[in-house]
């Protein structure tokens, strides 16, 4: 159960986030197709009805996807990385296995609570309060591993990623204390608190873990897939000041107006530390781009981070409160949350999983042909979803600013992209299997198989 | 490189409790007295209310009318969305459904809608067949709620005058 081979836990960890990126996926299908036939719906057995419907499926397609597949892919890539900057074993593997349990009895948790329609009804604070203390008690057990492995450390220089992950989970932890209210098995608040307090917790999930710990990951695969040294090691810690934005999600909203504008300065002033990733990534990569035509994962991390720097470009566009008052409550939203986790974390995390798995498991990867097919399909899948989205929610913003028609017209006016968005999210899920079958193949090749045993596919270096 | 831990520990920890006190605690003691709206909810209109949670309505209703859009006739009538929401519109609500999404129309003022939001009968109905009362509606039906259920959640619909 709990092995100390160094590395085991870390490929358990990506073992298991292969897995629940599937369910939210398939979830996430089914939402799609719901929305663009909503007859499927109707037409399913009354016993099934409750645990599929739309407000059930969606915050289990939510939490499903950040917490059991991208925080896992994090997690497995943090345990990984830290030994190996540091120059030190990890803590404690054994931690780490218990880590491992943990969290997924936290994600099987969340499977079976949300479809029941347990919930505390805050949006991304949706799990109920026992899976929030296991969250926490998970984050804490990966804080005392990654700190542990940084006090023994030998190399006495501390990269910028380790950086990030210290600070992240130590800024993570209170965020989402304070923000699930853990000392109350209600996790609400009452009145317009309620609702600052969610969306302080919203935007710092984005800021202090997703973005703090990925722009470590990032920053740590870049150098070694374009084998050359990080442009400048002087990069803004990315979650200091993010913690102040929170609030402009809800813009024009009851809360008081100083705290709105407040909100927006910050969100402008998130736009340095964002320019200087954007650089330093760009810079490093400059020279290198050939790389990527030959190698995935590096091709992933490099669109990740133009998906990245697009998501940035616009979260700060979306803080004004004239570009908010139009786009805010349209599709657009979804499209923005889908070019975050999909097309720049997840796209990072596949990255990751393509350069590391092989080394963990001492096997090359099993199909190169398969890795394109990943590429194109979900990139390519992905783009058409998310414009699809932009384009309506631009749509919708116009239809309700003029005013001009009832809203069922402007809800029948989604049809279209709705279709596209549909096509576009089953193309990308056609990806995903290509790159879970792929990684299920590579695991149960024989050690180092020789290249000759498989004559019909290309078989990549591991490293 | 022991003070940079120090230091780096110590940093975030003042940027995060600054940003806990500024954003949400001195907003907090601003405060609040419940509007003309708001009343505290009998024991039906609260199961209702659970009932709207457990549904997750939220994700695709938002009960938050922001200025610029009050008083405009966006759903069905003249000016139908509603006036402004103001902070004593939620003050007997926990948790808040403000939502972020407009999959289905604004529900903060739904039950003053003449002839519909203020329609027991229409509720009922609507529930257990939104494209029966509203071609074109994306709304999932909610017939397998019991008689019990949807009386609960349209009186719960019914204070959200």
């Amino acid at each position: 159960m709990f092995p100390e081979e160094p590395g085991s836990a870390s490929r358990r960890f990506f073992y298991s986030s292969i897995f629940w990126l599937l369910v939210p996926g398939l979830f996430g299908l089914i939402l799609a197709a719901f929305l663009y036939v909503p007859t499927i719906y109707d037409s399913l057995p009354l016993w099934l009805k409750p645990y599929l419907s739309f407000g059930r499926l969606r915050p289990a397609h939510v939490n499903l996807a950040i917490f059991g597949w991208l925080s896992q892919a994090y997690v497995g890539a943090i345990l990984f990385i830290v030994p190996r900057l540091t120059r030190a074993k990890l803590y404690s593997e054994r931690l780490a296995h218990v880590n491992w349990w943990l969290w997924n009895l936290m994600v099987l948790g969340a499977m079976i609570t949300l479809p029941l329609g347990l919930t505390q009804g805050r949006e991304y604070a949706e799990l109920i309060w026992p899976l929030d203390l296991l969250l926490v008690l998970n984050f804490v057990l990966l804080g005392i591993n990654i700190w542990g492995t940084v006090l023994r450390r030998t190399e006495p220089k501390i990269y910028i990623s380790v950086w990030n992950f210290m600070v992240s989970v130590i800024i993570f932890i209170p965020v989402y204390a304070v923000g699930n209210k853990i000392w109350d098995p209600s996790g609400a608040f009452t009145g317009m608190t309620d609702n600052i307090v969610n969306y302080f917790y919203v935007h710092n999930l984005f800021n202090s873990w997703f973005t703090t710990a990925g722009v470590g990951l990032a920053l740590y695969l870049l150098p070694k897939l374009s084998d050359k040294p990080l442009y400048s090691h002087r990069l803004a810690l990315w979650g200091l000041w993010s913690v102040w934005t929170g609030q402009h999600h809800q813009l024009y909203s009851p809360a008081p107006d100083w705290l709105e504008y407040l909100t927006v300065v910050f969100s402008i002033l998130a736009a340095v530390p964002t320019i200087a990733f954007t650089v330093n990534f760009f810079k490093t990569i400059e020279g290198r781009w050939h790389r990527a035509a030959d190698d995935v994962a590096l091709r992933f991390l490099a669109t990740g981070a133009i998906f990245w720097a697009l998501t940035c470009v616009q979260g700060v566009a979306q803080s004004f409160r004239n570009f908010s008052m139009a786009v805010h409550f349209t599709n657009w939203v979804v499209g923005h949350s889908h070019l975050a986790f999909v097309a720049d974390y997840s796209f990072w995390a596949f990255g990751l999983i393509y350069y590391i798995v092989p080394q963990l498991v001492n096997r090359p990867l099993y199909s190169k042909k398969l890795m394109e097919w990943h590429y194109w399909l979900t990139v390519g899948g992905m783009t058409v979803f998310m414009v699809a989205l932009w384009i309506a929610g631009l749509i919708q913003a116009q239809n309700w600013a003029t005013n001009s028609v009832p809203f069922i017209v402007t809800v029948r006016a989604m049809q279209p992209y709705f279709l596209l968005r549909l096509l576009g999210g089953l193309a990308a899920g056609a990806g995903i299997l290509c790159f879970a079958y792929n990684i299920w193949m590579t695991v149960r090749q024989p050690v180092a198989a020789p290249a000759v045993a498989r004559p019909q596919t290309v078989v990549v270096s591991g490293d | 490189m022991k003070q940079n831990l120090a230091y780096l520990v110590s940093v975030s920890m003042i940027s995060l409790l600054l940003g806990i006190i500024v954003t949400i605690v001195i907003p907090a003691q601003d405060p609040v007295t419940p509007s003309p709206l708001a009343r505290p909810y009998t024991e039906i209109e609260l199961k209702g209310r659970e009932i709207y949670k457990r549904e997750g309505c939220h994700y695709c209703h938002t009960q938050q009318v922001r200025a610029p859009e009050a008083n405009r006739s966006m759903i069905h009538q003249k000016g139908d969305i509603g006036p402004e929401s103001v902070p004593g519109d939620y003050y007997y609500q926990s948790p808040v459904f403000w939502g972020t999404q407009r999959q289905g129309p604004d529900l903060a003022h739904v039950a003053s809608r003449k002839g519909i939001g203020d329609n027991v009968a229409w509720h009922m109905a609507h529930f257990k067949s939104p494209r029966g009362m509203m071609p074109g509606s994306v709304m999932p039906s909610y017939n397998y709620l019991s008689e019990d259920e949807l009386e609960a959640l349209t009186a719960y619909m019914l204070t959200l005058k």
